[in-house]
């Protein structure tokens, strides 16, 4: 009886370590995991100025089904010098990447940024749309 | 048995490797710097960079066996002259057990001959520490500074003690400038000075910002550093004087409360590094909603001066602020 279950233990410890040895996430070109989730969506997105002070006069308004993000700014804000914020659902990734200051000077050609899910199948785009408060 | 055995042996021998680890060294790691006999040791009790108009201090502390002597004098010996302000300081401090410095007269008052600031003993003292205060001299900026702390006990022996080289700041620093919406808020950073609008018009070249205060209704305008070549929707109701044109780059900035600017419990210090790395050429031409305790970088039109100004205070009802500037001359 000692035997059968030392027997099973050992047969038990060699499977789970073939199983956790197994790649079944691959990783992509910026090693990070390429999960199962094809959920693409920003949650939530900040704009912050040179002195990372948020420009930002209220809540930004995220649209999931149409791709926006509308967001009002103080006026006179620097919007050459801006630290953009996105947070993304579960493994999603971000492209372009940001890697400092952004200019969304130009308010007639918003800045599009695209959500890839977990999986990376999925790619959606999202247009960032800026307003500056007027006196 | 051979188990019992085994285990004694064990206990004995942990017995005697813990003896051997609790045996006093007999090479203690810290030398003595002199074992005996006349001493001096300095300590420097300032932080951040040296900038001209401030002080570094330092204690000064001497001892001597009281069988070998008394001390008789103190002085120290600066590379380049103190200002006006340098002083070595006739008592002697000890700290309580509160952590409070405690004073006590030892000397008569210092003596300033030149690079030279000396106290000749009036108690009958073999240890003192006293503090020297050198106060930086406009003279000394983008140079360096040493000094020679030496005591003289009444065997006339003497001993000495180096202190530095230390890099004095090119930056200028001024204080507490008023500055008010419509009568004092023309700033020159040329001058570091704040003008009306009147003065401003008779030095229209020298004026780099407009400070202004204004509540509109949908925006938050408050307090703001303007150049005067700004758009005029950022100078609401700003007449400006004949010939106040000129341009700068501002960048505004938070949670940079510089310890001489603004005297707070914060340990950040502004450097001429950080003055010589600074790149705004990016930056707009107005800083607006500018708060209590926050700053703006700025850099004039001819590139000559970059600046940090920092805002101690702000009253809106007033339509004032208080400033504080460092300013380090680029060309």
């Amino acid at each position: 009886m000692k035997r059968y279950f030392k027997i099973l233990f050992i047969l038990t410890a060699v499977s789970l370590a073939g199983w956790g040895c197994k790649t079944e996430f691959p990783i992509d070109e910026d090693g990070l995991l390429i999960t199962e989730r094809a959920e693409c969506f920003v949650s939530n997105f900040e704009l912050l100025g040179p002195d990372f002070q948020t420009v930002r006069t209220k809540n930004a308004v995220i649209d999931t089904v149409v791709q926006t993000i509308n967001i009002e700014v103080f006026f006179g804000t620097d919007l050459r010098n801006v630290y953009p914020q996105f947070s993304l659902v579960t493994d999603a990734k971000l492209t372009p990447k940001i890697t400092g200051k952004v200019d969304f000077s130009d308010l007639n050609n918003p800045k599009v940024f695209s959500v890839i899910s977990g999986n990376r199948k999925v790619i959606k785009p999202y247009t960032v749309y800026i307003t500056v408060q007027k006196p | 048995m051979q188990r019992s055995y085994f285990k004694s042996t064990i206990l004995l021998l942990s017995l005697l490797v813990g003896l051997a680890a609790c045996e006093i060294s007999e090479h203690p790691t810290v030398t003595p710097l002199k074992k005996e006999g006349f001493q001096t040791d300095v300590i420097k009790r300032t932080l951040g960079p040296n900038v001209a108009g401030l002080d570094i201090e330092f204690a000064f502390a001497m001892a001597l066996p009281s069988a070998q002597g008394k001390l008789v004098s103190a002085q120290v010996e600066a590379s380049i002259p103190g200002a006006a302000g340098t002083y070595l300081e006739s008592k002697s401090y000890y700290t309580d057990g509160s952590g409070n410095d405690i004073g006590v007269t030892v000397a008569q008052p210092f003596l300033n001959e030149g690079k030279v600031t000396k106290v000749n003993f009036s108690a009958d003292t073999s240890a003192a520490t006293l503090r020297y205060y050198y106060q930086i001299p406009a003279a000394a900026k983008g140079q360096k500074v040493s000094f020679v702390f030496t005591a003289t006990s009444s065997t006339g022996e003497t001993i000495s003690y180096n202190m530095g080289p230390y890099d004095i700041a090119k930056m200028d620093m001024v204080l507490d400038l008023d500055v008010t919406d419509g009568a004092k808020s023309f700033i020159s950073l040329e001058d570091m000075k704040v003008y009306t609008a009147a003065e401003a018009a008779q030095n229209p070249a020298k004026i780099d910002l407009v400070y202004l205060y204004r509540s509109i209704p949908n925006i938050t305008f408050n307090h703001a550093l303007v150049a005067p070549s700004a758009d005029a929707q950022y100078l609401p109701g700003v007449t400006l004087p004949a010939g106040v044109n000129r341009s700068a780059k501002i960048s505004k900035a938070w949670n940079l409360r510089d310890f001489h600017l603004a005297r707070l419990q914060f340990s950040i210090f502004i450097d001429d590094l950080d003055f010589e790395r600074l790149d705004i050429s990016n930056s707009p031409d107005y800083a607006l909603n500018m708060r209590s305790e926050a700053g703006a970088w700025v850099e004039t039109a001819d590139g000559k001066y970059r600046a940090y100004i920092y805002i101690n205070s702000v009253n809106n009802t007033a339509k004032s602020a208080k400033i504080s500037i460092k300013r380090y001359t680029m060309k």
